[in-house]
């Protein structure tokens, strides 16, 4: 008994922790409309800066714990919403869940550049020394202290809410946000002070965890993502004391799993994703008119007028010319360069299979290293154990993330936008936290053996293997656009009412494109494994998937070329660091890529490869000026949604 | 016999019976228009029709045939073509894809992998539907915006596009949800004329939800008129302006909002 109300006061008060940061997320989440992916993120580099000022600049920690909750964390969150969110209010829900997923990737880069991605261990607020409570249970001080803060700021917040003038401000905000604005309510003022609550908040989190749990930059974003959500969604990311209680249920249920189911094996790795689960479950089960709000998930882009394309002519000439040049780059480069231009390849067919997604189908999936950890560990059992040939395993294995992908298609037909955003994530923590962290799947840390294909061993080879299959890819990718199954998944993006009412099997597309984007992103796993000769499952860690979208997006996510440029400028990224002049590159990567992205959805959603074809265009036009623009002429198949 | 007979429909939302033990009746090319003041239960009929709702009693045929629990694609690719009343174009497409999608979709069947090798067997049928798509352009004088957004059209002209994308999928019967909102005058009757073509020319039968009773009677061979969900009379337009049970649906209370409606343009 006693070590039950010991477990349950440790559950309380972790949960409580949860409970706060959950409160807070949603909180930004129903006064901005941007529910937060980088929330981790920013708990980590606010608790860095804590961690500078405690044991870096010798403060007390109390403090430095003040000035970090109280004065740094708010400025960051009022300066996040003023320069990033607003200026995206009115774009669709995904724009801004994607833009967050940048911030993730920036803050994260913030941490490694000025920390070195070092783990710290951050002093505890609190004196060592137990609590002997009536009864005879027996509990850490530290522990008690967490509680007690944590319960104070959600009275405080609660109060704040209730009593005073800004709460009911914030509170009509809450209820509804257009409707407050009407009332007189500054509506951005609001939105501002719950940025700065939240991020206090995620920073109070940071910092009253960190003691009993590391300052791991690996390690904290993904847990503090993973409870957060999954105590936002018990209240569908709309009640706070939903979220408050999703919070502590969390806390408390991990604290059990904890004492009681104490297994190593798959029981314990069950209980690494119990926030994970509760994600998929209240996903899956949430109202109708919840699941389907992200209804309007596709992108509306400022599309550039048609004429500002160059003739197809010509952008047929520099297709040819730029993989006239790769088909080169292994007789006039280094072998180095050869390297990362393979790596580039593979990473362009990742994000091929992002596209089809996102830029032609409106779909979302935080999930793609799931469909690659999939296919390469079944490829590598497949060679191993199965002792198939390498190329009947490649395309066996790609097939194993099919139904993965066909799962997650079929859910997207319940649940759109944001709250699929979420079940993919969720999706690919589970994936690893299941199975790919499992030694007999995985291999543990040295991985599976997975050879490359006969006589494709040396770099060379295997380059010209990558070049090949990023063709083929590159080819599928443009005959699914510009053919029915394209002009399909465009209706559906722009209304799957209207498609039903046309007699297309939605379902089914769904299920289709998934499939295949699983499919390819297995492909690519499978590719990815060949460079180092083993499938292991740090290829395949969650976090990648989120870099992926980022630089996906930054790339340009409408376009197989925007997939390409960003595969290939993700591979040959830290090569060109060998430049001098550039070796500063590595330290910034995730800086600039989480930026990059941010930036493109702000400035333009299409991306580099947008810049790079307007650029081209306008050089096109300046060569033929003078002969004018013939009409385009009657090809009875123009291309779909009216972009390239 | 009839193209599409919706039988005793009794919808319920909770404790509200929003359509009462409706009957309606389209008979083969027939053009039939369901009025009533608003609250009436017309859209909710018509969902329940078009597969958006299921109701609570009673059944739904389409050429004899039982649909009542068919989802809305199924129905679709039997041969009920539809529009909206908020309009629900490919706002991205161009105004050519969105015809060419609704053709394929009743021309062609889902063959993805001939799609992605580009098969000869797909251009054979892009062709086909290209031409389907082209036809159905020069018929609604949309020519000129061929390569245009379709988010870009003015509403009139977005109207008679969703219209056209509906008579792609080559439907015998059209379920026409308000299509004149957002009009005005002129071009609610230029959108009445080609529903007049659409189901003389084209033997199309119509079924028309419409507030716009200028249009209503013009178009239409035969109206039902619904009231608090129960259908109150039926009868061809000229009928149905003398019949005392309508007068008093829409001028018998002065305080009912409604009232105005017939004269609403």
């Amino acid at each position: 008994m006693q070590i039950f109300i010991r477990t349950l006061i440790l559950g309380i008060a972790s949960g409580s922790i949860y409970a706060l940061a959950s409160t807070g997320l949603v909180l930004t989440y129903k006064t901005s409309g941007v529910l937060n992916f980088g929330y981790g993120a920013l708990a980590l580099f606010t608790t860095y800066i804590h961690w500078s000022l405690a044991v870096g600049a010798g403060l007390p920690v109390w403090l430095s714990a003040l000035i970090v909750v109280g004065v740094i964390a708010p400025i960051l969150g009022v300066f996040l919403d003023r320069q990033l969110f607003r200026p995206l209010e009115g774009q669709p829900q995904i724009i801004s869940v994607i833009a967050t997923v940048g911030l993730f990737v920036l803050f994260r880069g913030v941490v490694d550049l000025i920390w070195h991605g070092e783990t710290k261990s951050v002093p505890s607020l609190f004196p060592p020394g137990v609590v002997h409570l009536p009864g005879g249970t027996v509990i850490g001080k530290d522990q008690l202290g967490v509680l007690i803060v944590a319960v104070v700021a959600a009275l405080g917040l609660g109060a704040m809410l209730r009593y005073t003038k800004i709460g009911i401000a914030f509170r009509a905000v809450v209820s509804n946000r257009p409707v407050a604005g009407l009332m007189g309510i500054n509506t951005g003022y609001v939105s501002g002070l719950a940025w700065a609550l939240g991020t206090s908040f995620a920073a109070l989190m940071g910092i009253l965890l960190t003691p009993s749990l590391l300052l791991d930059p690996n390690y904290l974003p993904p847990f503090i993502i993973a409870f957060v959500l999954g105590a936002a969604v018990v209240g569908y990311l709309r009640s706070l004391p939903l979220a408050y209680a999703g919070g502590i249920f969390i806390g408390v249920a991990q604290a059990i799993f904890i004492q009681y189911i104490r297994s190593q094996g798959f029981l314990g790795r069950i209980s690494d994703s119990l926030p994970f689960i509760m994600i998929a479950v209240a996903v899956v089960f949430a109202p109708r008119a919840l699941r389907q709000s992200g209804i309007g998930a596709s992108f509306i882009v400022r599309t550039r007028e048609i004429g500002q394309r160059a003739s197809k002519e010509t952008r047929g000439l520099v297709a040819v010319l730029f993989f006239g040049f790769l088909a080169l780059v292994p007789i006039l480069f280094s072998g180095s360069w050869t390297a990362a231009i393979y790596n580039g390849f593979v990473y362009a067919i990742i994000f091929i299979s992002l596209v089809i997604l996102t830029g032609y189908s409106g779909q979302i999936s935080f999930g793609q290293t799931a469909f690659m950890g999939i296919a390469a560990f079944s490829t590598a059992h497949l060679v191993q154990g199965a002792h198939l040939p390498m190329w009947i395993a490649l395309v066996l294995g790609a097939l194993a993330a099919v139904p993965a992908g066909n799962l997650i298609g079929f859910i997207a037909v319940r649940v759109h936008g944001l709250y699929l955003a979420l079940m993919t994530l969720a999706f690919a923590f589970m994936a690893d936290s299941l199975f790919f962290q499992n030694p007999t799947i995985s291999g543990g840390e040295g991985g599976i053996p997975l050879k490359r294909p006969a006589g494709f061993h040396g770099p060379t080879s295997l380059y010209y293997l990558g070049f090949l299959l990023l063709i083929v890819f590159v080819i599928i990718g443009l005959n699914l656009r510009t053919g029915r199954t394209g002009r399909v998944l465009a209706a559906m993006r722009d209304s799957e009412t209207a498609s039903r009412s046309l007699g297309i099997p939605v379902t089914k597309y769904k299920v289709l494109i998934f499939g295949l984007s699983a499919f390819i992103a297995g492909i690519g796993g499978v590719m990815l494994s060949f460079v180092l000769e083993q499938a292991g499952n740090r290829s395949f860690i969650p976090f990648l998937s989120l870099i992926y979208v980022a630089v996906a997006v930054l790339g340009g996510i409408f376009s197989v070329g925007g997939a390409i440029v960003g595969g290939l400028l993700y591979g040959i990224y830290n090569q060109l660091a060998g430049y001098r002049l550039l070796s500063w590159l590595p330290r910034y990567q995730l800086i600039l890529f989480g930026l990059g992205a941010t930036l493109a959805l702000v400035q333009n959603p299409e991306g580099m490869f947008g810049e790079l074809r307007r650029a081209g265009a306008a050089i096109a036009r300046a060569f033929d000026r003078g002969a004018r623009r013939r009409p385009r002429e009657a090809t009875p198949i123009p291309v779909a949604g009216g972009q390239e | 016999m009839s193209t599409l007979l919706a039988e005793s429909v009794t919808i319920r939302f909770g404790g509200l019976t929003a359509v009462d033990d409706a009957t309606i009746e389209v008979p083969d090319g027939g053009f039939i228009g369901l009025i009533g003041p608003n609250g009436a239960g017309k859209t909710t009929l018509f969902n329940a029709i078009g597969g958006f709702i299921t109701p609570t009693r009673g059944r739904v045929l389409f050429q004899e045939r039982e649909i009542t629990s068919m989802p809305a694609s199924a129905r679709a690719r039997l041969g009920i073509g539809r529009t909206f009343q908020k309009l629900e174009l490919f706002g991205r497409m161009s105004v050519f894809d969105n015809l060419m999608v609704a053709a394929e979709s009743a021309e062609s069947r889902l063959d993805i992998v001939s799609d992605i090798l580009s098969l000869p067997r797909r251009h054979s049928e892009e062709a086909r539907c290209a031409r389907i798509a082209n036809e159905m352009l020069e018929m609604l004088g949309l020519e000129w915006a061929r390569e245009r957004r379709a988010a870009d059209l003015p509403v009139g002209h977005a109207r008679i596009l969703e219209l056209g994308r509906a008579l792609c999928t080559k439907p015998t019967l059209m379920l026409l949800d308000e299509p004149s909102s957002g009009l005005d005058s002129d071009e609610t009757k230029a959108f009445g004329q080609l529903l007049r073509r659409v189901n003389e020319e084209m033997g199309i039968a119509i079924l028309l939800v419409e507030h716009d009773m200028d249009l209503v009677m013009d178009v239409c061979k035969m109206l039902y008129v619904l009231d608090f969900g129960r259908s109150i009379a039926q009868g061809t337009p000229n009928e149905i302006v003398k019949d005392p049970a309508v007068r008093a649906a829409y001028l018998g209370e002065e305080d009912n909002e409604t009232a105005a409606a017939p004269a609403e343009r």
